[in-house]
């Protein structure tokens, strides 16, 4: 070290000091030029007229010309295996109420759920995936355009994305006794039925915020619309399904009695044997 | 000292021998039977009357009894144990003593029907657990059958409509659940029938491995395997097909019905049918029988999770509106490969043609007056590359990219010779119209998704190569 000058040092300093001011200028620079540049608006409409675009051929004929879920294809239908039909409404847009959300139940989706959801479709439900069918750029110009059908996402901020960190107890028999209790005591089978049927008492009473009747999920014949990971049921408790009568349980349960519903959960859908 | 261990080795062994042959000779002299005999004739002596009756209970023998039926080839012991079956007084005695319910016996006397005849089961057993056939792992093939399905034995000797008259309701409704819940849309009977489910001639009477009973509960009889199999079919054969959604009560009378299907029939001087069966033929009866059971009301399409596919609407009117008798009776005809649609034609599911018009002229009930407007899809020439371009944007996330529809697709297969043989005209006129009542939209130009009808044209022409595409490709892969 001591072969170094002081003024070797002094040089050193300043050229360090330089290149943190120089750093933190460029963003700022470039912000500069996005608030008075004229180039903005002209990509930001072209964004939009990219998503009308991929909207109008490939979400238009389900979702309809003014994102009102009201399109060409209109109401599809789905007999479960024990023959319960079930309805298949395609998303009203123009209320900006998403289900599938990782935000606090209430909050807007982030970019991320619905490029998710586009990309890989929704199971059980007709939306296909687009993981190959459409561009990365085709996809969040369409995002970008969905958002102009409500007036929540302007007049809202997005909200912080729920942190999902599965215990490793999930799906022991200990913890799947556990959530049994809490789906009794919560009362999920008022709903969901004792076995998770779909069929509880109260299962032919529940409305959609649009007004339309809506089935519980039937744990027994199928996978969860969301996919049926463990972290996607978890989420589902936590952020609760916006627009249904599934509330969210982020206030009601702490996060290990989730858990436990999450491990029970499980069970009712038969895939414990494939996690454990 | 050694001598007196082996002495009393032998002394204990002996005795133990001696226990056993005892308790052996025992069970031999005073089987179940006997038992029940005993305090039958104790009963009758203790509740005589008089001196008259009372000797003449002390003189009842305790012995084996046997009814030999001859024509019917059977030989049943059942009142054996079964004593006062034909006794009026003992109506309110519990079994095994309890006289018979009703007046069955007077027109059905004992010595010339036995008991077997009806209630099934070994007639030869003495014991209650081998004679009911239940309870246990001897798997008879023929065990007694349970009373809520004992009318199905009425139906061997009596005709449907003298069974009505008589109040026997349970079998009635049962055989009519079986016509109008379209069982044999899959099942054969009597060679008439889809193929998808097994064929039912004589399931009543099939032994009871024909019936996988591993997941039956309860007792493992083809009873309860029928009827379990109607509560959820999935349950007891993985695999299954079936579309079955009946109620509890429901499920109870159809197993009535399907235990009648018996391969061996009574003697003819036991039969007694008065009327000829009742077979309705028209149209609607006819639709109920065969095609209900998956296109239920036909107005509207489904996608059904049991056979991973969307059925289509087949009395929806804008779909007749499109289709002609001609179509319709293709379809019928020749089925649609790759679906589960049967080929209804006699030489297969065995529908006669004038069946098969009777379905048609029900069907078309609901066709509109007007005709769709004409297409001309002649007057079009079809660009296959452009074609290709439009399906893979417009029409992939229904029909899948090969254009085999399928499992989580809303589509129907276009790959089907029904669809690859249709008039051009008729696909043209779908496209550019669509189906209303099913997810098929509109994509022509007039309140539609905006397709010139060039585009609809080309589209056509490339739909139609879907299935040459196939063939290409396996020629492809010979070379």
């Amino acid at each position: 070290m001591e072969q170094f000058s002081f003024l070797q040092k002094i040089f050193r300093l300043s050229l360090f000091c330089f290149l943190l001011v120089f750093m933190t200028l460029i963003p700022a620079l470039q912000g500069v030029n996005k608030a008075y540049g004229d180039d903005e608006d002209i990509d930001e409409d072209r964004v939009i007229e990219l998503g009308k675009k991929v909207y109008e051929t490939r979400c238009m004929i389900c979702h309809g010309s003014k994102g009102d879920g009201k399109g060409f294809a209109g109401i599809t239908r789905r007999v479960e295996k024990n023959g319960r039909v079930l309805k298949n409404y395609a998303r009203d847009f123009t209320m900006g109420v998403f289900r599938f959300r990782t935000t606090p139940n209430g909050c807007l989706p982030d970019d991320e759920d619905l490029m998710k959801i586009i990309s890989n479709g929704v199971s059980r439900s007709f939306m296909p995936p687009h993981k190959d069918i459409l561009s990365l750029e085709e996809k969040k110009s369409v995002i970008e355009y969905i958002k102009t059908f409500s007036e929540r996402w302007e007049e809202e901020d997005p909200c912080d994305v729920i942190e999902v960190k599965k215990p490793d107890w999930v799906g022991s028999s200990l913890s799947v006794k556990k959530g049994e209790r809490v789906y009794k005591e919560m009362k999920c089978w008022e709903c969901h039925g004792e076995e998770g049927k779909g069929d509880g008492p109260k299962s032919d009473k529940i409305k959609d915020d649009w007004g339309k009747p809506i089935l519980p999920f039937n744990f027994v014949t199928g996978e969860l619309k969301r996919g049926s990971s463990a972290e996607n049921i978890y989420i589902t408790f936590t952020t609760g399904l916006d627009g249904t009568g599934m509330p969210s349980y982020e206030d009601s349960l702490n996060e290990e009695d989730r858990w436990h519903l999450v491990s029970y959960t499980l069970k009712l859908m038969g895939k414990l044997k494939s996690l454990h | 000292m050694l001598n007196r261990f082996y002495l009393s080795l032998l002394l204990i062994s002996g005795i133990v021998l001696g226990a056993f042959l005892l308790f052996v000779g025992y069970r031999e002299i005073s089987p179940e039977w006997k038992q029940y005999q005993v305090e039958y004739k104790n009963n009758l002596i203790k509740n005589a009357k008089d001196d008259a009756t009372r000797e003449r209970a002390k003189e009842v023998a305790i012995e084996i009894r046997q009814i030999y039926l001859g024509k019917l080839k059977r030989v049943d012991r059942c009142t054996t144990c079964h004593l006062g079956i034909e006794n009026p007084l003992m109506v309110d005695a519990d079994q095994p003593f309890s006289s018979h319910s009703g007046d069955y016996l007077k027109n059905h006397p004992l010595d010339k029907f036995g008991c077997t005849t009806c209630h099934h089961g070994q007639g030869r057993a003495l014991t209650k657990k081998e004679a009911h056939g239940l309870g246990h792992k001897t798997h008879w093939d023929d065990p007694i059958i349970p009373t809520k399905y004992i009318q199905s034995s009425c139906a061997q000797c009596h005709d449907y409509k003298t069974l009505e008259q008589k109040g026997v309701n349970n079998i009635v409704k049962g055989r009519n659940l079986f016509q109008e819940k379209g069982c044999r849309g899959c099942h054969k009977l009597n060679k008439v029938g889809g193929d998808l489910g097994k064929p039912l001639d004589g399931i009543g009477s099939q032994p009871i491995a024909y019936f996988p009973m591993k997941h039956v509960t309860g007792e493992k009889t083809i009873y309860s395997w029928i009827k379990q199999h109607f509560d959820d079919p999935r349950k007891i054969v993985p695999e299954s097909q079936m579309r079955a959604f009946l109620t509890e009560e429901e499920a109870d009378l159809i197993t009535t019905y399907i235990l009648t299907l018996r391969a061996e029939e009574p003697p003819r001087e036991y039969r007694r049918f008065m009327h000829m069966p009742e077979v309705k033929t028209d149209g609607e009866s006819l639709y109920k029988k065969y095609c209900i059971a998956c296109h239920a009301t036909g107005k509207i399409s489904v996608y059904d999770e049991i056979l991973k596919r969307t059925i289509p609407a087949i009395k929806n009117p804008a779909f007749l509106k499109a289709a002609d008798d001609n179509f319709l009776r293709n379809v019928i005809k020749e089925g649609r490969t790759g679906t589960q649609m049967t080929a209804w034609k006699i030489s297969a599911a065995g529908l006669s043609d004038a069946e098969i018009n009777k379905i048609i002229n029900y069907l078309s009930i609901d066709r509109p007056e007007e005709k769709p407007e004409r297409f001309g899809f002649a007057d079009f020439t079809g660009n296959v590359e452009r074609g290709k371009k439009l399906y893979e944007i417009r029409c992939t996330f229904c029909h899948g990219k090969d254009g085999k529809g399928g499992e989580g697709l809303l589509g129907i297969n276009l790959i089907n010779p029904v669809v690859q043989s249709a008039d051009p005209e008729f696909l043209a006129i779908t496209v550019r119209d669509g189906r209303a009542g099913t997810p098929m939209a509109a994509f022509g130009k007039k309140n539609g998704l905006g397709l010139e009808d060039q585009d609809i044209a080309d589209l056509i022409t490339y739909v139609k190569t879907l299935s040459q595409k196939k063939e290409n490709l396996s020629n492809d892969y010979k070379d």
